[in-house]
């Protein structure tokens, strides 16, 4: 039993690399590959959909945030007629 | 494809300033409104508004410096100005609260009794938990320093460890500080004590937040091998930032923990 599990110690230490534990690999040149490529997209979206929903999302709030934020300001300077 | 004749940056255009600012206009605004009329909606949206804006700002700046190459010797050098400038405007904005402690402490008014601590106040001892957290944010700029050398000279996961531990020992911190609060017997109410005390010492407490979250960030990005031995600048601001907060503390135990006991 004990000789199964040198094996397996063993052949998990040769196919990850230099330790026994998990090892994460190095992306940096596929991301660099994907931020270079001349398809005219500006740095903010060229990340791919999760980017555009992301965008799209923080711009709706923006807007929003901008209507409520005048209704706040214009309902709170006005002047309460006490019934 | 058209290419650059310079070594500077020339950013694309990004939504991002305009999303910040129109979240700083929505938390001040919340503020006011939470204030008079007890709604924390506008805060709220200026704050989540604030975290997104933050969260791909700073993603964008990292794609451009790892994945573009935008960051050459120049732009670095303007970016450690930015750094540089940034910390000391933060160091003008803890004076000011230093300088407020100073001027109420050094000349206490007949209403706080004639005496520092005023009448009333037990203040915290400063050889208990206050020591403990010196020692940990002391302990803290030896470890970010060791992550620092340990970048420097390519050892990868002596880098990851010694920043790991600089960011618990930054959650430590927290802790304790967030405990002490809770167990304090005077509160941010008690007169010009409570206000010093608790705006000086909360402010740094949310820089050792700010400053643990930057590490953090740092310490995913080290795991990603986004930082060369040679080129590791948004590592080298948040240790930078890391000791501001360090010496900070060191100001505020010296003066408000101890000489104000």
């Amino acid at each position: 039993m004990f000789r199964h599990l040198r094996t397996l110690q063993q052949v998990s230490r040769r196919t990850l690399s230099s330790t026994a534990r998990r090892q994460l690999e190095n992306k940096v040149p596929v991301k660099q590959k994907l931020f270079q490529e001349d398809n005219g997209m500006p740095v903010h979206l060229k990340g791919g959909t999760t980017d555009a929903l992301l965008y799209r999302a923080t711009m709706a709030l923006t807007v929003f945030g901008c209507g409520y934020v005048l209704y706040a300001l214009i309902d709170a300077a006005l002047p309460k007629k006490k019934d | 494809m058209a290419h650059q004749a310079h070594a500077y940056h020339m950013v694309d255009p990004s939504p991002w300033p305009l999303t910040g600012a129109i979240a700083a206009l929505l938390m001040t605004s919340g503020l006011a409104v939470w204030f008079h009329f007890h709604s924390t909606t506008l805060m709220t949206l200026g704050l989540i508004l604030l975290l997104l804006t933050m969260h791909q700002w700073w993603r964008d700046i990292i794609r451009e410096g790892t994945f573009q190459g935008h960051h050459t010797p120049p732009v670095q050098k303007g970016l450690r100005y930015g750094m540089i400038l940034f910390i000391t405007s933060e160091v003008f904005f803890f004076l000011g609260f230093f300088w407020a402690f100073y001027h109420s402490s050094l000349a206490p008014t007949p209403e706080l009794g004639g005496c520092w601590p005023p009448t009333g106040i037990t203040p915290l001892d400063p050889f208990e938990v206050p020591l403990l957290n010196t020692a940990v944010l002391l302990a803290s700029g030896v470890t970010v320093t060791w992550t620092h050398h340990s970048i420097m000279e390519g050892e990868r996961k002596q880098a990851i460890q010694s920043l790991t531990l600089t960011i618990l020992l930054g959650l430590y911190f927290t802790a304790l500080q967030a405990m002490e609060y809770y167990e304090a017997p005077f509160t941010i109410a008690d007169g010009v004590y409570g206000s010093t005390f608790f705006v000086a010492t909360g402010f740094h407490g949310l820089h050792v937040i700010i400053g643990s979250t930057f590490l953090a960030v740092c310490l995913l990005r080290q795991i990603q091998y986004h930082f060369t031995s040679e080129h590791h600048f948004g590592f080298e601001a948040a240790a930078w930032y890391w000791h501001f907060v360090d010496v900070v503390w060191l100001f505020l135990y010296v003066s408000i923990y101890w000489w104000g006991s």
